[in-house]
This record gives structure tokens, sequence and C-alpha cells, in this order.
């Protein structure tokens, strides 16, 4: 048959033998069901990146448009409600898992010898999804995203010494305009999204290079 | 950790990989089924929970209450334990301290212990934390007070025209009459006397785009007399409002576009059948909505004769009562039918009301006037 001379070849030079080897045909310690919500951050994640780049199609990133693309998406595209309401909710869920399964990490001290660096870029990557969450908030610009965005780079702001340049630089100008949502949009499409699936790689390089950690024994 | 630690470590770690399970498939399907679950769930929340619309962002609203996301909500409530001079310790200090006391934990955290029996400190400290964190978001919500009502946010395009309506008889009519048509302007501040081009002819509407209505609403025209609109110059309509009320305008006077059936219905005076008898509510608050409270409402000119609700219809102004159950000599009656009395000259006043709509004020009256529709 065709796939018994296809695969043989495509395997020799892909490897995929020894993909699958490393990556799923491997010994793992039992563990419980808290020890999916990495995984399940993972799929929120995927989803967020579907939706988004399917938002990305109608929304405008102007103070004249936004709002108006985005009740288009709500009313006027199929299933545009559909994609939008995972994004939206997907954001929140996402905040969720991705702080459980930091509690889970300190809870079970996964953190410890050999998995500190799987820690750090774990930590990071809940920098980054938080960061997603505070620009992607602006990007409806309605009410709700205006003023909540005035009051937390005002925030921002307050840091000693450098606070007006934290501001200034986060909003572009000394007010929110124009060209705080493009530089929203930009970090919230392009900035982020690229830290984080980089992030990912090396944190999903080191599970699998380190194996996931087992839950400790009352001796451990 | 030392050398010995780390190898009894491993020892240990190869065990409980000898005794565990497969990866595949036998840990990945239950990240599967969460995954099934996660979808489920969204879906979920996408078709029965939704998005709540919100209105257009109004920088000139400073009335809106602002507040953050709700994960961010616990640093909110946080900074009102640092206020003036001091909140940079809220604002950059302890989040700053708690990023790296999280990037750094396992470079500090050096007992080697795993079981939680032995890390009881480091685990009351974080169940402290996430306590706090929880104590201050809920206190956040609490305390927070509730959002100016704006009402319903007008989504579908039914909707916006017919709120954009309601903002056209308040704000427009006294200038521009109910139907766009202009006119000699009567009654207003500055303006008496003023003829008034009619804006509802398609010269208008082909020459106007929506960004230029929208401009002329917002900014107003000065020059000719007409103040602003928007919040930000001194009116009264927001963004959104102002949107909804050019779409209004467009759907109406413009016959390159077809008003939608379902807003041509609500946008209707309810029609009386021969034996009804007319109320306030059902029949004709909307009449007075459309034609008399662009000027009767507080602030205008018109003998403090207000028309916003069933009780100031019928009890006041100057020359109250102005609706006499029963009596067809009423002032409102009277004006309408365009009689100059005490009370003051024909009403509306640049132009007169339907004969259909002056009969059905006439029959309200005659029922006396009731308020609630019979059953």
């Amino acid at each position: 048959m065709i796939s018994k001379r296809v695969f043989p070849w495509l395997d020799e030079r892909l490897g995929l033998t020894t993909i699958y080897k490393t990556t799923l045909d491997r010994m793992v310690p039992k563990v419980n069901w808290w020890f999916t919500l990495g995984s399940a951050t993972l799929f929120l994640f995927v989803m967020q990146l579907v939706t988004g780049i399917m938002l990305s199609v109608y929304y405008v990133p102007s103070p004249d448009k936004a709002y108006d693309s985005i009740e288009y998406i709500m009313t006027g595209v199929a299933f545009g409600w559909l994609i939008r309401g995972i994004h939206h909710w997907g954001a929140t869920l996402m905040v969720i898992t991705v702080f459980i399964h930091m509690l889970r990490v300190f809870f079970y001290a996964a953190y410890k010898y050999p998995r500190e660096i799987t820690w750090t870029t774990g930590v990071f990557l809940l920098l980054a999804t938080l960061g997603m969450g505070f620009t992607g908030y602006l990007l409806p610009w309605n009410q709700k995203a205006y003023w909540a965005t005035t009051v937390g780079t005002s925030i921002a702001g307050s840091v000693p010494g450098i606070g007006d340049f934290i501001l200034r630089a986060l909003r572009g100008g000394s007010d929110l305009s124009a060209v705080t949502l493009a530089r929203f949009f930009s970090a919230h499409i392009w900035m982020l999204p690229a830290v984080i699936i980089a992030l990912i790689g090396v944190h999903l390089y080191l599970v699998i290079r380190l194996g996931i950690s087992s839950v400790p024994k009352e001796n451990d | 950790m030392n050398d010995i630690q780390k190898a009894q470590y491993n020892e240990k770690y190869k065990r409980a990989k000898r005794n565990g399970e497969k990866f595949f498939p036998d840990t990945l399907y239950k990240d599967l089924l969460i995954a099934i679950a996660l979808f489920l769930l969204l879906v979920g929340l996408a078709a029965f929970i939704g998005v709540a619309a919100e209105p257009r962002a109004d920088p000139s609203d400073t009335t809106y209450i602002p507040r953050p996301e709700w994960y961010f909500l616990f640093l909110f409530e946080m900074l009102k334990f640092f206020p003036g001079s001091i909140e940079w310790v809220g604002t950059t200090i302890i989040p700053g301290a708690a990023v790296i006391a999280l990037l750094l934990l396992p470079f500090y955290d050096k007992n080697p212990n795993r079981h939680w029996k032995r890390r009881k400190f480091a685990l009351t400290f974080m169940s402290v934390v996430v306590a706090a964190m929880v104590f201050l978001t809920i206190r956040a919500v609490i305390t927070t007070p509730p959002q100016k009502d704006v009402g319903a946010v007008a989504t579908t395009l039914p909707a916006k025209i017919a709120a954009g309506l309601d903002f056209y008889s308040v704000q427009c009519n006294e200038c521009h009459g109910a139907e766009g048509e202009g006119g000699v302007i009567k009654g207003v501040k500055g303006l008496e006397g003023f003829k008034m081009k009619p804006i509802n002819s398609q010269d208008e509407m082909y020459t106007r785009s929506d960004d230029t209505l929208y401009n002329i609403i917002e900014y107003g025209q000065p020059s000719l007399g007409m103040p602003p609109f928007g919040k930000a110059f001194g009116g009264e309509l927001s963004r959104s409002d102002i949107g909804n009320l050019v779409t209004y305008l467009r759907y109406t006077w413009d016959n390159r576009v077809e008003l939608p059936k379902e807003a041509a219905q609500t946008n209707a005076i309810p029609t009386l059948g021969p034996t009804d008898i007319p109320s306030y509510d059902v029949n004709i608050a909307p009449i007075v909505k459309r034609y008399c409270v662009s000027c009767h409402r507080p602030g205008k000119e018109n003998n403090n004769y207000v028309m916003g609700s069933y009780a100031d219809v019928m009890n006041s102004g100057d020359h109250k009562p102005n609706v006499v159950p029963g009596d067809l000599n009423s002032n409102l009656i009277r004006m309408i039918h365009r009689e100059k009395i005490d009370a003051g000259g024909e009403m509306p006043p640049t132009k007169a009301l339907s004969p259909d709509l002056v009969a059905i004020f006439e029959r309200w009256v005659k029922a006396g006037a009731p308020e609630k529709p019979k059953k």
C-alpha cells in the first residue's frame, strides 16, 4: 500500500517516530486532575488566538470606527456574536486557569529543582496574560473601556520618577487618543502574542524535557 | 539543594515514572476532556450570557464611574489603603515586590521538602495572600457604586432609529419641526421669527454624509444660530445619542435607504379603532413626546406647562388645569384647534397637528382623560 511507502519516506526525513517517542510515548508519574490546568490554559490560548484572528478581519482600530466595527461584528457578521463572545469569556477563563495553575504548582512545590526555569517562564506568561487583558480591554472603545484605561494608565503614571514617562509611553501623549488605541492594538495582536508564543515554546520544551512533576508524598 | 538531595530527588522521580502511566493516551485523555468541557462552557457563556452592550466611549462624560476588568479589582481596591502622597507604595512598591518575589521564588526558597506538612510557612503565606486578593475583590465589588443608569444601549437598527426619534423629538423639534419641515420659529429664545429651511429634503440628505450630520449636531452651527448639542460643548447628547440621531435622520428622510419595517412600527403613533377608548399611556404619551415635549420641558419658555408625565400634563403650568376631563373647552383642546386664548397661542406653534391626532386628543378628553388603558 501507499502508506507503507509514504510513511517510512517521510519518517526518514522528518523524524516522526522520534517526535512521537519523545513527546507522546513516554512514561509520566500518575497525577490528578489539577494537573490539567496547564493544558487547559494552552487550549484557551489557542482559542483566543483563533477567535482573535477572526475578529481582526472586521475590527478597525480607530476611535471613529472601533465601536461601530464591533457592533457590526455583533449584529452583521454571521456568528460574529459567538466569536466575540468566546473571545470575551475566554479572556476571563484564561486568567482564572493561569492563576490556579500557578497555585497548583506552588502548593505541590513543583517549582523546585529541577524546574526553576519552567516556573520563571510561567510567571512571565502570567504577566503577559494580564497584559493581554489590559490591552484588549480598551479595544471596544466603549465607555467602560475608555475610562478603565484612563484610570489604569494613570495608575502606571504614579510610579516615582519615571511615572510620567510610562504614562506618556502607554498613551502616546498626555491623553487617551487614536495613538493610544493603535499602541494597545499593536501590543494586543503582535507584541504580547509573540512573547507569549515564544515563552510557551520554552515552557513546553522544559515540561517535556524534565517530565511533569509528581504529587509529593509525605516523605518528600 | 545539595548534590545528595538532587540525586535523591532524581531517584524518587525515576521510581514515580516507572510506577506511572503512558503520557499518551493515559494522561492526555484527561486534558482532552477538560478542553472539550471548556469549549462547551465558552460556547454556553457566549450564547446565554453574551457580552453586555456598552455606550460608545465619551471623553466628555465625566459622570462615568471607571472600573477595571474584574481581575484587576483587587489592585484597584488595595490603592484605597494608600491615599495621596503614599499612593506610589500601592502602585509601585507592593506590585513590584510581588512580581519579583514570584519570579525569584525557586531561588530563595531553600527548603528542600515538597510535602505540604513540611512547608507550612510557605503555604500559610501564600494562602493569606490569596485570601487577601479574594477579600479585596469582593470588597471592591460591594463598595463600588452602581453605574448611572443610561437605559438600554440600542444595538439593533430599529432600536437605534427609535432612540434617535426620541432625541429628535426632544432636542430638534422646536426649531426644525416634527418632520424636519422647518418654518418660522416661534417661542424659541433668540431665534424668534427666524425662517428655518426644511432639513428633510433630498438636497440635504444627498449632500451631507453621516459624519457631516454628526459633526453639525455635535458642534452646532453657531453662525446660523444652531447651538452645539454634544455634551463636550454644553449640550445634552452623548456620542452614542448623536450616532442614533443621525441613524434616525438617514433612515427617515433619505430615500436611498429603506426604513426597516420593525422601526416603522415602533415609531408609529398607535391608531384608534372606532370604539376604542384612548388612554394617556398608550395613545397620548407618544403624541406628546413627539410634538410637544421639545418645548414643554423644564428650562424652556412654556408658561411652566411641562408635559413629561401624566401628572404634569394634567396639573402643571401657569394656566392650569390645561386639561379638564370631559371638557372640550380645555385650554389644550382649544389651542390645538389653533385658537388664541389667554393661556397662549396656537399649538404646536409652527404646524398644526393632523386632524387624526387632534381627534385622538378630543376622544381622550371626552372619555375623562384616563391614564391607563381599560382592559
